[in-house]
């Protein structure tokens, strides 16, 4: 038996882009159903990801920090590890998030339709769930069924000891030596999980840095810190062959740092990127173009190439980050109120949430680079900063980058914490600020937040906790 | 020997001017004044003159070339051989040089740093032409007065084909013109190196031309075995000329961009977004005000601290922008044209409703067209129209031609020296007529001179020749002078300085018929009197119908400079000045 549901607006996935989109909408005052294949609400990122790995890195951190107390002078015994237990904790985690989701849409009014949704016209939508089929017909739709794990076709995916993000999130064992393959940010805040839970963990990773993106001296940085936690990072190497055989999994490494032999592995996980679910929803009978490789593409709106039908987040394009989406989804549910609203951020945020944390926003040296934007690079090595000092963190460092106007048009920071520092640098770049700005803020002492004063007052010439550069040339 | 003289372009009236006609070729006997080349300013065609007699040796010039002052144009041998004809010629036109290519020693009056640099540049490019018996050389593009590249549209010649001077080897297509690429020599063609839809600029390789060169005393015996080597030194010469080439039109580019003229472009802000929004210095929130509205943040001057751009500011912008719509185009003559935010015309394929053919504008066509439609879109028009009663003048004008007729070297009158004598004595009365607009859009620049422009039709198009100080001309004088210059404008020998300075420009278009028009003002005055047909009307005396003569007249005027109780005053004041020409001696 078929329900026939009429709404303004459908919402295809609820994953923090989805969500979003749909509560925007309904207290816009529309009419809005939310379509989701699975139980809970949230999507990848609150069951799957953003959410547990963080809950499972605030663990590790801990365990990490303890280790390193005996130093100085408080020695701690080797932590017990409960997986049941941190599983459960995770899970309360999840609950307690994906719980308010439900609650908010019964708030707003949103009717959440359980189900794998697809187009079957430009105005209709077909949910297979458990118990039946539902027919949407709507005015608006908002495509958000976001992505899932890359699979490589030499890795025999289906042995339980190859995991996907996911996988590893479900804490299955704590394997003795782990195999993290692709060197971004998904693989190495899962191998910093493991690492602490007491695996020897190697990283393989095909170009020549870790987390790509990335630039080189805050990777340099980034290495200083983070080597310790990984018994051997591969660089410009690739997996050849991955077989998996009853002792384990056995790598076959090509490149610069390739083992000669063979390495076994209790278990690999695979990280190497996101591939958008764009083709899974029969876009084309709606008459949305999806390209070659899943992804759908959209105006500064968020409007596919049919007027009625819009797309967000994972689907339309690098980076593939929750907080681009919940932003897409909030104008693509503004414009469909009537709004003129764009979406037209000067920056989109990225932080790996390892041990250390290492964040960036607005222009890398290397965007700048490629798009011919002069610029200037200021750097304050955390070496200089009392805070870090105390806390053991001079490996750390805060860089930014002003335009020719000495304007803030990009920044990165590396070290404890450096994704909570992340917040100032995306302000002041989207205010408009300029090193000057910054360098009056009076920034609180000592903090690592102090860092981005201090790397203004670098580019201003008024540093005085460090050598000033500036100072040397007028004589 | 023969000696060679060089002859160069005369004062052409200012700025460079097109070579649109060559009118000899090579081995022509010609007397002095006799045409060499025709030339096209962007106001005017002129024939320029040999400046004495003899034989062309040589062109140096080609349609297409832009050439000014001092450029050499040709080489032109004396008739006889012996060196007393030399001296003769040369005691008797001293400032002509000897011959060839010894630049340093080239004329000395009225010549820039920069023609002497062409002329020895050319003659180096000559003799290295004409070494070698029969030899492959590369024709490359001349100076096509282009900065940037060009299309070719047509490849008019193919390999193997036999080919003289001058012929055209391919057709080029500018943003203004399209002009075909003369061969230099003649010869056989090698190699064609270029194919429709290439783009090319000055110096770009266009074909290999084997050519015999008879002058060369080279080696014949090892043409075959030296063929090959020629052909290498000839691409070697070639690529440090082609170096030299590129600098030159770098030059040319910097100091000519300014001066292009470019037709202007349908632009909305919005199009132009993505770049352009990330220079602005405005937070989120003001950005996405500025979205609402379809603000251009780049036009919105911030008023916050560094010039930070506040939502009052994009609200202060829209407010200004709807309260005065036509602000940035009004103001003064806006650099890119104008911006006008419009839809691009619908094309339309007439040849599936008949038969059709594609007719080439007229070159001044082409050009006063960008003018007339920058004048048109960017001066707000009014036109006044009134009507002068020239029953007396008419009758004062008919009679003195009689009187003209019976002498010997008389001049008939036209009322249009009327109209100018008329014209004068309003701009004297009101002088805003006599007046432009300064470039900041807040001055006026207020003319002592009377300088009238006269339109004149003729076959290649409209001409706008000057005719100056005519506040203190005679009307004989006057009518001489506008018979003058209408004659030449005819003939296509008016220079540019015949058609600069105008203050205020007369359309007469009486001669043909209508009963008004709205003349287009011609920028940078601020106004133009039309003159229809006059035509005997009833008028009401009192008592009864009179029949009278009248002489309709439009005013168009620039109504940011002239109000119009000013303009209807000045308009008065031309009829009772025609109605009474007494007036004109008060």
């Amino acid at each position: 038996m078929s329900k026939d549901i009429k709404t303004q607006v459908v919402v295809l996935g609820a994953g923090p882009g989805g969500y979003s989109a749909a509560f925007r909408a309904a207290d816009l005052g529309l009419d809005v159903v939310l379509v989701e294949r699975y139980n809970t609400l949230g999507g990848v990122c609150l069951n799957v990801g953003c959410i547990p790995s963080k809950a499972l890195l605030h663990l590790a951190k801990h365990i990490e920090d303890a280790k390193h107390m005996s130093a100085e002078g408080i020695e701690f015994s080797e932590p017990k590890i409960d997986l049941d237990k941190i599983r459960k904790h995770k899970e309360k985690v999840i609950g307690q998030l994906t719980g308010g989701l439900d609650q908010m849409s019964k708030m707003r009014k949103v009717k959440v339709v359980n189900g794998l949704g697809k187009f079957t016209s430009d105005t209709s939508l077909k949910v297979e769930g458990d118990d039946g089929e539902t027919v949407i017909n709507f005015e608006n739709a908002i495509i958000a069924v976001g992505s899932q794990s890359i699979k490589l076709p030499f890795v025999p995916h289906d042995d339980d000891r190859i995991w996907d993000s996911t996988d590893a999130l479900e804490l299955p064992f704590i394997p003795d030596r782990m195999l993290v393959l692709g060197g971004g940010i998904i693989g190495l805040e899962m191998g910093c999980v493991y690492s602490a839970l007491g695996s020897k963990v190697d990283v393989v990773e095909m170009t020549d840095q870790l987390v790509p993106p990335a630039d080189k001296d805050i990777i340099k940085s980034f290495m200083k810190q983070i080597s310790g936690k990984f018994d051997n990072i591969m660089l410009n190497t690739k997996a050849a062959k991955v077989e998996a055989k009853k002792d384990g999994i056995h790598v076959t490494f090509e490149g610069d740092k390739a083992p000669e032999k063979p390495v076994k592995y209790d278990a690999v996980l695979v990280a190497v990127g996101r591939a958008p679910n764009g083709g899974k929803i029969d876009a084309d009978k709606a008459g949305v173009k999806v390209t070659d490789r899943g992804f759908i593409e959209v105006d500064k709106q968020l409007r596919t190439n049919v007027k009625n039908i819009f797309a967000i987040g994972d689907l339309v394009g690098q980076p593939m980050l929750a907080h681009k989406a919940v932003h897409e989804g909030h104008v693509a549910a503004e414009v469909i109120s009537g709004q003129k609203h764009y979406f037209d951020p000067k920056v989109i945020p990225s932080i790996a949430y390892t041990d250390p944390e290492l964040a960036w926003a607005g222009l890398t040296e290397k965007e700048a680079k490629e798009q011919g934007v002069e610029y200037e690079v200021s750097v304050f090595p955390w070496s200089a900063s009392g805070r870090a000092i105390a806390q053991g963190a001079t490996a750390g460092m805060t860089k930014l980058l002003f335009d020719k106007n000495n304007r803030i048009i990009g920044g990165a920071t590396c070290g404890p914490n450096a994704g909570e520092l992340l917040g100032e640098i995306c302000l002041a770049i989207e205010m408009g600020c300029d090193a000057e700005d910054i360098a009056l803020t009076i920034h609180a002492h000592p903090t690592l937040h102090e860092s981005i004063g201090l790397a203004a007052e670098v580019q201003e010439g008024s540093i005085t906790d460090m050598p000033n550069k500036k100072a040397k040339k007028k004589k | 020997m023969a000696d060679t003289k060089e002859v160069k372009a005369p004062d052409v009236g200012g700025d460079e001017v097109e070579v649109i006609e060559i009118l000899v070729s090579k081995g022509d006997k010609l007397e002095a004044e006799d045409a060499l080349i025709t030339v096209e300013s962007d106001k005017a065609s002129m024939d320029i003159p040999a400046p004495f007699g003899g034989t062309i040796a040589e062109m140096k010039v080609s349609v297409g070339d832009k050439i000014k002052e001092g450029d050499l144009l040709a080489l032109m041998e004396a008739a006889g051989d012996d060196s007393e004809d030399n001296a003769e010629e040369e005691s008797a036109d001293s400032s002509d040089e000897k011959s060839d290519d010894s630049s340093d020693d080239s004329d000395s009056d009225k010549k820039s740093e920069e023609p002497q640099e062409d002329t020895s540049k050319d003659e180096k490019k000559e003799k290295k032409k004409s070494s070698g018996g029969s030899k492959v050389i590369e024709v490359t593009v001349p100076d096509i007065g282009e900065s940037g590249e060009v299309e070719i549209i047509e490849v008019l010649v193919s390999k193997g084909d036999e080919i003289s001077a001058e012929d055209g080897l391919i057709t080029l297509e500018t943003d203004k013109a399209t002009m075909d690429v003369p061969s230099p020599q003649a010869g056989t063609v090698e190699s064609v190196e270029v194919s429709v839809g290439d783009k090319v600029k000055e110096g770009s390789l266009v074909l290999k031309l084997k050519v015999s060169d008879d002058s060369g005393a080279e080696d014949e015996a090892d043409d075959d075995s030296d063929s090959k080597q020629a052909e290498s030194e000839a691409s070697q010469s070639q690529d440090s000329k082609d170096d030299k080439d590129d600098k030159d039109s770098k030059d040319q580019q910097g100091s000519k961009s300014d001066g292009d003229r470019k037709p202007p472009v349908p632009d909305h802000p919005l199009d132009k977004k993505g770049q352009a929004e990330g220079l602005a210095h405005a937070s989120p929130a003001v950005r996405r005000v500025a979205r609402e509205f379809g603000v251009d943040l780049n036009q919105v001057k911030g008023s916050g601290r560094k010039d930070r751009i506040l939502k009052e500011d994009v609200q202060d912008y829209v407010k200004y922008e709807l309260s005065r719509p036509k602000a940035s185009a009004g103001a003064g003559y806006s650099k890119d044209g104008g911006g006008l935010q419009v839809i691009a015309p619908p094309k339309v394929d007439f040849s599936k409703f008949g038969e059709v053919e594609l007719e080439p504008m007229s070159r001044i066509q082409k050009i006063s067209g960008p003018n007339l439609h920058r004048n048109w879109v960017t001066i707000p028009h009014v036109t006044q129209f009134d009507e002068a009663d020239i029953t007396e003048l008419e009758a004062f004008r008919k009679q003195e031609n009689e009187l003209q007729a019976k002498k010997k070297d008389g001049v008939k009158i036209t009322p249009l020296v009327f109209i100018m004598k008329a014209v004068a004595k309003g701009l004297q009365e009101y002088p805003v007529f006599n007046s432009s607009l300064a470039d900041d859009g807040e001055h006026l620049v207020m003319k002592k001179y009377i300088n009238l422009g006269i339109a004149v039709d003729t076959p290649g198009g409209l001409v706008v020749p000057v005719i100056r100080d005519v506040d203190k001309k005679g009307i004989y004088e006057l009518s001489e002078e506008l018979l003058d210059v209408s004659a030449r404008a005819r003939d296509g020998k008016l220079k540019s300085a015949d058609m600069q300075g105008g203050c205020f420009s007369i359309s007469s278009l009486g001669g043909i018929g209508g009963t008004a028009f709205t003349p287009i003002v011609n920028a940078p005055d601020v106004a133009i009197l039309g003159v229809s047909k006059s035509e005997m009307k009833p008028k009401w005396n009192g008592k009864d119908f009179d029949a009278r003569l009248m002489l309709p007249l439009s005013l168009s005027y620039d109504h940011r400079v002239i109000d119009g109780a000013v303009a209807a005053r000045f308009s008065v004041y031309l009829s009772n000045v025609l109605s009474d020409i007494r007036k004109l001696v008060l």
